[in-house]
């Protein structure tokens, strides 16, 4: 067995995550200088991406939402004994109307789908656990848009393309990670401007960074698989299916939310509570009416 | 309105998992009123057993095994093949938000996309279907689907390995220009 086939026999483990990092960095080693490799592993992807783009395969109906729903009041929910707090989140939750798939949602596509945050998980998992995880990488985030505005870490890739920052990523990270075409503008003008994109250190795994300027601010985002975090706490805003976690840290305001699979931090300096930031950007989007405040 | 007293009366919102739960439900029984039922089976099942969860259970894995455990247990009980159906109606299939933006040639080429991949996915067989869809839809580890499958990791790796050739060479069928089908063929040649 030649080293190309070692190599070709990792190529569905690093696509899907499961080699050890410093694996993954043999494995990128090899494919930087292996044009039959590369080529094979760009086909892998090229099917992963399909796949990926297809998602989610299906939705279930509200009637069935609403079935188990009615199970988790009269047999779980109060059987459960769950601290106070969780119950007053869970509450809150609750409260919100059945929405659908075909509502004007998030407008970034990657962003887009099924994020709310479970009921059962809320239930089930630690919430100390979830808080210092979730803590954890507000810091991180923070630490690293503050880095980031010192000309510490500047970008490995600078482009305005999301194309060129989704190929970019592909292959480097542990996840798929694609940027939304579509720009947001407000009177055919672009709100912001993306500025480039690298890879940093996240705990024993890498995150994505990308950064953007609007006029006299800078802006972070930096993605993780939500295996490593879990975007919890904060003051909450929901947008349809998404539940944003908006947090201050270091100086900071860190939006947070997870969906499919990926956790998000968005950084920056603007001021307000969450709606008001959300709407900077979404002032003139269809979705806007999900981030002005209800009275 | 206090929040408690708007609680009371307000329909509830969805679960994180319930529609790749439901999704799962509909590739192992591939007919729309079992799925429903298997999965509003697997919310009972999930209710009882939850006191037995440990502090570092993976739930998502766990409530997949449970939704698996009763379909086997179905299986079981029925001693025949389950009956199927077309899963592909409009009731199941999702309208994906942010097409507003797009091209609407550019939203018909997705849905088309879309429809063909499901359309594969439901020629596999079972234990490609459901491999596929714990690993690519709900980005479970190698080692979660182990559990949920109830077997050891290798068996995962080579099972995931044939239900992606497989797939390709479904999608190549059907989607010949969404990647390169041909240069793969001449390769393997």
């Amino acid at each position: 067995m030649s080293a190309c086939d070692d190599y070709r026999s990792m190529i569905p483990l690093y696509l899907d995550g499961e080699l050890r990092s410093v694996e993954a960095e043999d494995f990128r080693a090899h494919i930087a200088g292996c044009a039959e490799c590369r080529r094979l592993l760009a086909e892998e992807e090229a099917l992963s991406e399909l796949l990926h783009r297809a998602r989610p395969l299906y939705e279930a109906p509200d009637t069935l939402r609403a079935r188990v729903s009615g199970i988790l009041s009269s047999e779980g929910y109060s059987g459960v004994s769950a601290p106070e707090r969780l119950r007053r989140r869970i509450r809150r939750l609750l409260a919100s109307p059945l929405t659908s798939f075909a509502q004007p949602g998030f407008r970034w596509k990657s962003l887009t789908g099924v994020a709310l945050v479970t009921i059962l998980t809320l239930l089930f998992i630690p919430p100390l656990v979830q808080n210092v995880r979730a803590n954890a990488f507000v810091e991180a985030a923070a630490e690293t848009h503050r880095s980031y505005l010192a000309g510490n870490l500047p970008m490995e890739v600078q482009t305005s393309s999301p194309a060129e920052v989704t190929a970019w990523f592909a292959g480097k990270v542990p996840f798929h990670f694609r940027l939304p075409e579509s720009q947001q503008t407000a009177g055919g003008q672009p709100i912001y401007r993306l500025m480039g994109s690298r890879l940093v250190n996240f705990r024993d795994t890498y995150a994505a960074l990308t950064t953007y300027k609007m006029p006299g601010q800078a802006i972070s985002l930096l993605v993780v698989a939500d295996t490593s975090a879990r975007a919890e706490g904060g003051e909450e805003v929901r947008s349809g299916r998404l539940t944003f976690h908006d947090h201050t840290a270091d100086g900071f305001k860190v939006i947070t939310w997870s969906n499919h699979g990926l956790t998000y931090a968005l950084v920056s300096s603007l001021p307000g509570a969450a709606r008001q930031s959300c709407l900077v950007c979404h002032q003139n989007m269809a979705d806007r009416r999900s981030y002005v405040q209800r009275p | 309105m206090s929040p408690d007293a708007q609680t009371q009366d307000e329909p509830i919102a969805g679960i994180e998992h319930i529609d790749g739960l439901y999704g799962y439900a509909l590739v192992l029984t591939q007919n729309r009123t079992d799925a429903e039922d298997l999965f509003q089976e697997t919310y009972l099942r999930a209710i009882r057993a939850m006191g037995r969860l440990r502090d570092d259970s993976n739930v998502k894995s766990w409530l997949f095994t449970i939704l698996r455990h009763a379909w086997l247990n179905e299986v079981r009980q029925r001693r025949r093949a389950p009956e199927t159906a077309d899963v592909e109606s409009d009731e199941t299939t999702v309208n994906v938000p942010d097409e507003g933006a797009k091209d609407p040639h550019d939203v018909y080429v997705d849905k088309l996309e879309r429809r063909h991949v499901r359309a594969a996915i439901q020629q596999l067989p079972e234990e490609a279907r459901e491999v596929i869809l714990l690993r690519e839809w709900e980005e479970l580890s190698y080692r979660e689907i182990a559990t949920v499958l109830d077997c050891p990791v290798g068996t995962v790796m080579s099972r995931l390995a044939r239900a992606r050739s497989k797939l390709r060479e479904l999608l190549c069928s059907l989607l010949p220009n969404s990647f390169p089908c041909q240069d793969r063929k001449e390769a393997s040649e």
